[in-house]
């Protein structure tokens, strides 16, 4: 009891896991479990918010249904911010590329202009 | 992109390897982990399905470039800032009302424990807890008693007290916040 009177102020940093809060939206925990996770709800203002809720939501399977569709959207999202930034990686590596090539056709021209020109001097 | 396979990595650690090479698949990880909870927090303030879809959305949006450009160290509480002014941002929008915009500041205030806890001892503690738990009016007092010490159930508080779910949950609730401030004062006065 002690413990437990001393545990009513602090703050829980527990993992959250979907589908136990998905039993507790269904009614499918036992009093205990319940009780387990409005432990966590009353310590955890994101938490009491979501299921605050999604206790809202008219048809609870719904909730799977959107969560997935929202995953995928996230990861269309993420996929297409990255091939954005590949391929300003890529142009930017055929310009360096385009540069190293014009830097050693020009001393190709330079050598070949000094080779030519002590020829010249020396016949 | 397999979530169970990263349930090991902390929401930190995610945020280190994003940071360490900007690959967004870290993102991805950590934002689904919190879609759900996002979804609720958008469906209580927004009492809409698809306005509460969309605007889960937007926030997912909004945490990708933001991510981009300054660093987060504490994810859960910022995302929640994120989501929880968007919701007050579109009602303004919808009522014409300027809102109270939380900062991230003010989120990690609200998330940390009793400070003065740590330091005093388990003794002073119990007797600070006793008193403020009498100095709370008789609901809170019943509710608080009956969920922490008892263990019992919102709905089980509801049966043996005959107030509704919502009342239980704003008694413990507000009996909490008060013996937070009560401990503090008496704590204080020690």
């Amino acid at each position: 009891m002690n413990k437990d009177l001393l545990n009513i102020l602090l703050n829980s940093n527990k993992d959250i896991d979907n589908q136990q809060l998905m039993d507790y939206l269904a009614g499918k925990l036992s009093e205990e479990e319940k009780h387990a996770v409005e432990m966590q709800l009353a310590e955890n203002d994101f938490m009491s918010d979501a299921v605050e809720g999604l206790e809202i939501v008219k048809n609870k399977r719904d909730i799977n249904v959107f969560v997935d569709q929202l995953n995928r959207d996230l990861h269309k999202k993420l996929f297409r911010k990255k091939s954005k930034k590949q391929r300003r990686k890529a142009v930017q590596q055929r310009w360096t590329f385009a540069a190293i090539i014009l830097i050693l056709v020009l001393l190709l021209a330079a050598w070949l202009m000094i080779v030519k020109y002590q020829r010249l001097r020396h016949g | 992109m397999k979530e169970d396979r990263y349930q090991h990595i902390t929401d930190k650690a995610l945020l280190e390897k994003f940071y360490a090479d900007k690959d967004n698949q870290w993102l991805g990880i950590l934002m689904q982990r919190y879609t759900m909870l996002l979804l609720g927090v958008c469906m209580k303030y927004l009492k809409n399905e698809d306005d509460a879809r969309d605007s889960v959305q937007q926030v997912f949006l909004k945490a990708i470039n933001e991510l981009h450009k300054y660093r987060v160290d504490y994810f859960k509480s910022w995302i929640y800032m994120v989501a929880k002014n968007h919701c007050l941002m579109k009602l303004r929008d919808k009522q014409g009302k300027t809102p109270v915009l939380l900062d991230e500041q003010t989120i990690a205030v609200q998330d940390e424990p009793l400070s003065q806890q740590a330091h005093l001892d388990k003794d002073r503690m119990l007797d600070a807890m006793s008193a403020a738990i009498a100095e709370l009016n008789e609901e809170q007092q019943q509710c608080v008693t009956l969920f922490y010490l008892e263990k019992k159930s919102y709905s089980q508080i509801a049966d043996i007290t005959g107030f509704s779910m919502m009342q239980v949950k704003s008694y413990i609730q507000n009996g909490k916040r008060n013996l937070k401030i009560a401990v503090e004062r008496i704590t204080k006065q020690q």
